[in-house]
Protein backbone atom coordinates (compact mmCIF):
# COMPACT_ATOMS: atom_id res chain seq x y z
CA UNK A 1 0.00 0.00 0.00
CA UNK A 2 1.90 3.09 -1.18
CA UNK A 3 2.06 5.98 1.32
CA UNK A 4 0.05 8.40 -0.81
CA UNK A 5 -3.05 6.26 -0.35
CA UNK A 6 -2.77 5.95 3.44
CA UNK A 7 -5.08 8.87 4.13
CA UNK A 8 -8.04 7.14 2.47
CA UNK A 9 -10.31 4.67 4.26
CA UNK A 10 -8.56 1.31 4.17
CA UNK A 11 -11.04 -0.78 2.11
CA UNK A 12 -11.19 1.92 -0.61
CA UNK A 13 -7.42 2.30 -0.77
CA UNK A 14 -6.92 -1.47 -0.98
CA UNK A 15 -9.56 -1.74 -3.70
CA UNK A 16 -7.80 0.98 -5.71
CA UNK A 17 -4.49 -0.85 -5.43
CA UNK A 18 -6.01 -4.19 -6.46
CA UNK A 19 -7.71 -2.50 -9.41
CA UNK A 20 -4.47 -0.89 -10.47
CA UNK A 21 -2.75 -4.25 -10.42
CA UNK A 22 -5.36 -6.33 -12.22
CA UNK A 23 -8.01 -4.31 -14.04
CA UNK A 24 -7.97 -4.68 -17.83
CA UNK A 25 -5.04 -7.10 -17.57
CA UNK A 26 -4.83 -10.71 -18.63
CA UNK A 27 -3.89 -13.36 -16.08
CA UNK A 28 -2.53 -16.45 -17.79
CA UNK A 29 -5.13 -19.24 -18.01
CA UNK A 30 -7.63 -17.21 -16.00
CA UNK A 31 -8.73 -14.65 -18.53
CA UNK A 32 -9.11 -10.89 -18.68
CA UNK A 33 -9.86 -9.12 -15.43
CA UNK A 34 -12.96 -6.99 -15.91
CA UNK A 35 -13.62 -5.82 -12.38
CA UNK A 36 -12.86 -6.35 -8.71
CA UNK A 37 -15.92 -8.27 -7.52
CA UNK A 38 -15.34 -7.86 -3.79
CA UNK A 39 -12.74 -7.75 -1.03
CA UNK A 40 -13.26 -10.62 1.36
CA UNK A 41 -10.66 -10.00 4.07
CA UNK A 42 -7.79 -7.69 4.91
CA UNK A 43 -5.08 -8.65 7.35
CA UNK A 44 -1.80 -7.20 8.34
CA UNK A 45 -0.76 -3.59 8.14
CA UNK A 46 2.86 -4.20 9.03
CA UNK A 47 5.60 -1.95 7.72
CA UNK A 48 8.77 -3.55 6.45
CA UNK A 49 12.06 -1.90 7.39
CA UNK A 50 13.39 0.42 4.69
CA UNK A 51 9.98 0.97 3.05
CA UNK A 52 7.38 3.70 3.42
CA UNK A 53 4.43 1.55 2.46
CA UNK A 54 2.43 -0.82 4.63
CA UNK A 55 1.88 -4.41 3.58
CA UNK A 56 -1.48 -6.14 3.81
CA UNK A 57 -2.65 -9.64 3.06
CA UNK A 58 -5.85 -9.25 1.09
CA UNK A 59 -8.29 -11.90 -0.02
CA UNK A 60 -10.48 -10.76 -2.91
CA UNK A 61 -12.49 -12.00 -5.86
CA UNK A 62 -12.04 -10.80 -9.42
CA UNK A 63 -14.65 -10.80 -12.16
CA UNK A 64 -12.94 -12.39 -15.17
CA UNK A 65 -13.81 -12.57 -18.82
CA UNK A 66 -13.03 -16.16 -19.67
CA UNK A 67 -15.47 -17.74 -22.10
CA UNK A 68 -15.68 -21.53 -21.89
CA UNK A 69 -15.25 -23.76 -24.94
CA UNK A 70 -18.70 -24.00 -26.45
CA UNK A 71 -19.87 -20.59 -25.25
CA UNK A 72 -21.74 -18.50 -27.80
CA UNK A 73 -20.58 -14.90 -28.30
CA UNK A 74 -21.66 -12.12 -30.65
CA UNK A 75 -19.12 -9.63 -31.97
CA UNK A 76 -18.25 -7.41 -34.94
CA UNK A 77 -15.91 -8.26 -37.79
CA UNK A 78 -12.96 -5.87 -37.67
CA UNK A 79 -10.63 -7.44 -40.19
CA UNK A 80 -9.85 -10.34 -42.43
CA UNK A 81 -6.77 -11.87 -43.99
CA UNK A 82 -5.85 -15.08 -45.70
CA UNK A 83 -5.95 -17.00 -42.43
CA UNK A 84 -9.46 -15.97 -41.48
CA UNK A 85 -11.54 -13.29 -39.79
CA UNK A 86 -10.79 -11.03 -36.88
CA UNK A 87 -13.68 -10.29 -34.54
CA UNK A 88 -14.04 -7.79 -31.73
CA UNK A 89 -16.25 -7.55 -28.67
CA UNK A 90 -15.80 -3.87 -27.93
CA UNK A 91 -13.72 -4.53 -24.83
CA UNK A 92 -11.71 -7.42 -26.30
CA UNK A 93 -10.43 -7.69 -29.83
CA UNK A 94 -8.09 -10.67 -30.06
CA UNK A 95 -10.56 -13.12 -31.52
CA UNK A 96 -9.85 -14.97 -34.73
CA UNK A 97 -12.02 -17.28 -36.79
CA UNK A 98 -9.75 -19.40 -38.99
CA UNK A 99 -10.82 -20.54 -42.43
CA UNK A 100 -11.16 -24.19 -41.41
CA UNK A 101 -13.71 -23.33 -38.71
CA UNK A 102 -16.10 -21.55 -41.03
CA UNK A 103 -19.27 -22.94 -42.59
CA UNK A 104 -18.53 -25.58 -45.16
CA UNK A 105 -18.14 -23.84 -48.51
CA UNK A 106 -16.74 -20.52 -47.30
CA UNK A 107 -13.93 -19.27 -49.51
CA UNK A 108 -11.93 -16.11 -49.98
CA UNK A 109 -13.50 -13.92 -52.68
CA UNK A 110 -11.55 -12.00 -55.35
CA UNK A 111 -11.41 -8.80 -53.27
CA UNK A 112 -10.10 -10.54 -50.16
CA UNK A 113 -13.40 -10.81 -48.28
CA UNK A 114 -14.55 -14.22 -47.09
CA UNK A 115 -17.67 -15.48 -48.79
CA UNK A 116 -20.10 -18.33 -48.27
CA UNK A 117 -21.75 -19.81 -51.32
CA UNK A 118 -25.12 -21.32 -50.39
CA UNK A 119 -26.92 -24.16 -52.11
CA UNK A 120 -29.26 -21.66 -53.77
CA UNK A 121 -26.27 -19.96 -55.36
CA UNK A 122 -26.37 -16.87 -53.12
CA UNK A 123 -23.03 -15.35 -52.27
CA UNK A 124 -23.01 -14.28 -48.64
CA UNK A 125 -20.11 -11.98 -47.89
CA UNK A 126 -18.62 -11.50 -44.44
CA UNK A 127 -18.02 -7.74 -44.34
CA UNK A 128 -16.37 -5.36 -41.89
CA UNK A 129 -18.70 -4.25 -39.09
CA UNK A 130 -21.06 -7.18 -39.67
CA UNK A 131 -22.38 -8.68 -36.45
CA UNK A 132 -21.32 -12.29 -36.18
CA UNK A 133 -22.32 -15.05 -33.75
CA UNK A 134 -19.62 -17.62 -33.07
CA UNK A 135 -18.78 -20.50 -30.77
CA UNK A 136 -15.61 -20.33 -28.67
CA UNK A 137 -13.43 -23.16 -29.87
CA UNK A 138 -10.38 -22.59 -27.67
CA UNK A 139 -8.49 -19.88 -25.77
CA UNK A 140 -4.72 -19.57 -25.95
CA UNK A 141 -2.39 -17.72 -23.61
CA UNK A 142 0.88 -17.44 -25.49
CA UNK A 143 3.99 -16.67 -23.39
CA UNK A 144 5.40 -13.15 -23.58
CA UNK A 145 7.91 -13.03 -26.45
CA UNK A 146 11.49 -12.12 -25.59
CA UNK A 147 12.19 -10.15 -28.74
CA UNK A 148 9.83 -9.03 -31.44
CA UNK A 149 10.66 -8.03 -34.98
CA UNK A 150 9.53 -4.62 -36.24
CA UNK A 151 6.52 -5.71 -38.25
CA UNK A 152 5.20 -8.41 -35.92
CA UNK A 153 1.59 -7.84 -34.85
CA UNK A 154 1.28 -6.43 -31.31
CA UNK A 155 1.52 -9.15 -28.69
CA UNK A 156 -1.83 -10.53 -27.57
CA UNK A 157 -1.62 -12.28 -24.19
CA UNK A 158 -5.03 -13.91 -24.62
CA UNK A 159 -6.23 -15.15 -27.99
CA UNK A 160 -9.65 -16.67 -28.56
CA UNK A 161 -10.23 -18.97 -31.51
CA UNK A 162 -13.83 -19.03 -32.67
CA UNK A 163 -15.88 -21.24 -34.95
CA UNK A 164 -18.85 -20.42 -37.15
CA UNK A 165 -19.30 -23.96 -38.37
CA UNK A 166 -22.77 -24.98 -37.36
CA UNK A 167 -26.45 -24.08 -37.30
CA UNK A 168 -27.27 -20.64 -36.06
CA UNK A 169 -23.66 -19.45 -36.30
CA UNK A 170 -22.22 -16.82 -38.60
CA UNK A 171 -23.65 -13.41 -39.45
CA UNK A 172 -26.77 -12.59 -37.43
CA UNK A 173 -28.34 -11.41 -40.66
CA UNK A 174 -28.13 -14.91 -42.18
CA UNK A 175 -30.33 -16.49 -39.53
CA UNK A 176 -32.76 -13.67 -38.81
CA UNK A 177 -33.78 -13.14 -42.42
CA UNK A 178 -35.76 -16.28 -43.04
CA UNK A 179 -36.47 -18.45 -40.03
CA UNK A 180 -38.19 -21.15 -42.06
CA UNK A 181 -35.22 -21.50 -44.37
CA UNK A 182 -32.95 -21.81 -41.37
CA UNK A 183 -35.06 -24.61 -39.90
CA UNK A 184 -35.06 -26.56 -43.14
CA UNK A 185 -31.31 -26.24 -43.41
CA UNK A 186 -30.98 -27.49 -39.84
CA UNK A 187 -33.16 -30.52 -40.55
CA UNK A 188 -31.20 -31.38 -43.68
CA UNK A 189 -27.92 -31.22 -41.83
CA UNK A 190 -29.29 -33.42 -39.06
CA UNK A 191 -30.35 -36.07 -41.56
CA UNK A 192 -26.89 -36.11 -43.07
CA UNK B 1 0.02 -13.53 -5.01
CA UNK B 2 -1.58 -16.89 -4.40
CA UNK B 3 -4.61 -18.09 -6.33
CA UNK B 4 -7.00 -19.61 -3.81
CA UNK B 5 -9.59 -20.75 -6.28
CA UNK B 6 -9.20 -20.42 -10.03
CA UNK B 7 -12.92 -20.60 -10.72
CA UNK B 8 -15.23 -19.48 -7.95
CA UNK B 9 -18.31 -19.60 -10.13
CA UNK B 10 -19.78 -18.74 -13.51
CA UNK B 11 -21.83 -15.56 -14.06
CA UNK B 12 -24.37 -14.87 -16.76
CA UNK B 13 -24.14 -11.64 -18.77
CA UNK B 14 -27.09 -10.39 -16.79
CA UNK B 15 -25.28 -10.87 -13.45
CA UNK B 16 -22.21 -9.03 -14.71
CA UNK B 17 -24.41 -6.21 -16.00
CA UNK B 18 -26.22 -6.02 -12.68
CA UNK B 19 -22.90 -5.91 -10.82
CA UNK B 20 -21.51 -3.12 -13.01
CA UNK B 21 -24.77 -1.20 -12.69
CA UNK B 22 -24.63 -1.45 -8.92
CA UNK B 23 -21.07 -0.08 -9.06
CA UNK B 24 -22.36 2.98 -10.85
CA UNK B 25 -21.82 2.29 -14.55
CA UNK B 26 -24.00 4.39 -16.82
CA UNK B 27 -24.35 4.79 -20.58
CA UNK B 28 -23.32 8.45 -20.42
CA UNK B 29 -19.56 8.35 -21.07
CA UNK B 30 -18.81 11.37 -18.87
CA UNK B 31 -20.81 10.08 -15.94
CA UNK B 32 -18.95 6.76 -15.97
CA UNK B 33 -15.52 7.98 -14.98
CA UNK B 34 -16.08 8.60 -11.31
CA UNK B 35 -17.33 5.25 -10.17
CA UNK B 36 -16.05 2.80 -12.75
CA UNK B 37 -13.03 2.74 -15.02
CA UNK B 38 -13.09 3.16 -18.79
CA UNK B 39 -12.49 -0.55 -19.41
CA UNK B 40 -15.42 -1.50 -17.16
CA UNK B 41 -17.51 1.03 -19.08
CA UNK B 42 -16.67 -0.71 -22.35
CA UNK B 43 -17.82 -4.04 -20.95
CA UNK B 44 -21.00 -2.41 -19.67
CA UNK B 45 -21.80 -0.89 -23.06
CA UNK B 46 -21.15 -4.19 -24.82
CA UNK B 47 -23.48 -6.04 -22.47
CA UNK B 48 -26.21 -3.44 -22.96
CA UNK B 49 -26.39 -4.49 -26.60
CA UNK B 50 -27.13 -8.11 -25.66
CA UNK B 51 -30.49 -9.56 -24.52
CA UNK B 52 -29.16 -9.33 -20.94
CA UNK B 53 -29.94 -5.62 -20.83
CA UNK B 54 -33.58 -5.99 -19.83
CA UNK B 55 -33.48 -9.27 -17.93
CA UNK B 56 -34.39 -9.52 -14.26
CA UNK B 57 -33.45 -12.01 -11.57
CA UNK B 58 -37.04 -13.29 -11.56
CA UNK B 59 -37.06 -13.97 -15.29
CA UNK B 60 -33.80 -15.91 -15.08
CA UNK B 61 -35.09 -17.99 -12.14
CA UNK B 62 -38.33 -18.64 -13.99
CA UNK B 63 -36.50 -19.85 -17.05
CA UNK B 64 -34.29 -22.21 -15.02
CA UNK B 65 -37.31 -23.62 -13.20
CA UNK B 66 -39.39 -24.16 -16.32
CA UNK B 67 -36.60 -25.71 -18.36
CA UNK B 68 -35.79 -28.39 -15.78
CA UNK B 69 -37.60 -31.00 -17.85
CA UNK B 70 -35.15 -30.52 -20.69
CA UNK B 71 -32.14 -31.54 -18.58
CA UNK B 72 -29.81 -28.89 -19.98
CA UNK B 73 -26.19 -28.63 -18.94
CA UNK B 74 -25.10 -25.46 -17.13
CA UNK B 75 -23.20 -24.39 -20.24
CA UNK B 76 -26.35 -24.68 -22.38
CA UNK B 77 -28.41 -22.71 -19.85
CA UNK B 78 -25.77 -19.99 -19.83
CA UNK B 79 -25.81 -19.70 -23.61
CA UNK B 80 -29.60 -19.57 -23.71
CA UNK B 81 -29.90 -16.99 -20.92
CA UNK B 82 -27.20 -14.84 -22.50
CA UNK B 83 -28.55 -14.88 -26.03
CA UNK B 84 -32.25 -15.79 -25.86
CA UNK B 85 -32.69 -18.05 -28.91
CA UNK B 86 -35.83 -17.30 -30.90
CA UNK B 87 -35.59 -19.86 -33.67
CA UNK B 88 -34.65 -23.51 -34.04
CA UNK B 89 -31.33 -22.53 -35.65
CA UNK B 90 -30.46 -20.39 -32.62
CA UNK B 91 -31.30 -23.28 -30.30
CA UNK B 92 -29.09 -25.66 -32.26
CA UNK B 93 -26.19 -23.20 -31.99
CA UNK B 94 -26.56 -22.73 -28.25
CA UNK B 95 -27.30 -26.22 -27.01
CA UNK B 96 -24.60 -28.79 -27.53
CA UNK B 97 -25.76 -31.79 -29.57
CA UNK B 98 -29.26 -30.35 -29.60
CA UNK B 99 -30.72 -32.75 -32.11
CA UNK B 100 -29.42 -35.86 -30.41
CA UNK B 101 -30.36 -34.68 -26.91
CA UNK B 102 -33.90 -33.68 -27.80
CA UNK B 103 -34.70 -36.79 -29.79
CA UNK B 104 -35.34 -39.02 -26.81
CA UNK B 105 -37.58 -38.30 -23.84
CA UNK B 106 -37.16 -39.46 -20.22
CA UNK B 107 -38.38 -42.98 -20.91
CA UNK B 108 -35.98 -43.44 -23.82
CA UNK B 109 -38.69 -43.47 -26.53
CA UNK B 110 -38.07 -41.60 -29.74
CA UNK B 111 -39.96 -38.33 -29.98
CA UNK B 112 -40.24 -35.55 -32.46
CA UNK B 113 -37.25 -33.34 -31.78
CA UNK B 114 -38.70 -30.38 -33.68
CA UNK B 115 -41.72 -30.32 -31.40
CA UNK B 116 -39.54 -30.36 -28.33
CA UNK B 117 -37.31 -27.62 -29.71
CA UNK B 118 -40.43 -25.53 -30.39
CA UNK B 119 -41.71 -26.21 -26.88
CA UNK B 120 -38.36 -25.16 -25.49
CA UNK B 121 -38.38 -21.96 -27.55
CA UNK B 122 -41.87 -21.17 -26.21
CA UNK B 123 -40.57 -21.40 -22.66
CA UNK B 124 -37.65 -19.14 -23.56
CA UNK B 125 -39.99 -16.64 -25.18
CA UNK B 126 -42.31 -16.58 -22.17
CA UNK B 127 -39.77 -16.60 -19.37
CA UNK B 128 -37.09 -14.25 -20.72
CA UNK B 129 -38.00 -10.75 -21.93
CA UNK B 130 -37.42 -10.03 -25.64
CA UNK B 131 -34.40 -7.96 -26.65
CA UNK B 132 -35.08 -4.22 -27.06
CA UNK B 133 -36.68 -3.04 -30.34
CA UNK B 134 -33.47 -1.41 -31.69
CA UNK B 135 -31.79 -4.82 -32.04
CA UNK B 136 -34.79 -6.27 -33.89
CA UNK B 137 -34.89 -3.32 -36.29
CA UNK B 138 -31.27 -3.97 -37.26
CA UNK B 139 -32.08 -7.62 -38.06
CA UNK B 140 -34.95 -6.62 -40.30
Amino acid sequence: MPPHLLSRPLPDAIKTEVERLFLDKVISNLGLCVSVYDIRSIEGGSIHPGEGCSTYKVSFRLLMFKPFNGEVLVGRIIGYDDKGLQVSLDFFSDISIPGHLMQFGTVRGPDGRWMLKTEDGDELYLDLDDEIRFLVSSTKYPPIPIDQKEDDPPFAPMQIVGSIKGDGLGLLAWWAADEEEGEEAAEQEQEQ
Amino acid sequence: MKIEKANAGVLTNFEVLDFLRSRGAKTDPMGCLGAVTASECKVYEYLLKTPACNQTRESVFEFVKRSEGFRLADADKLNVINWRPSSAADAYAMIEECGRRFSRDERGDVRDEDEWVQEFLEIVKEALPPPPPKAEAVQE
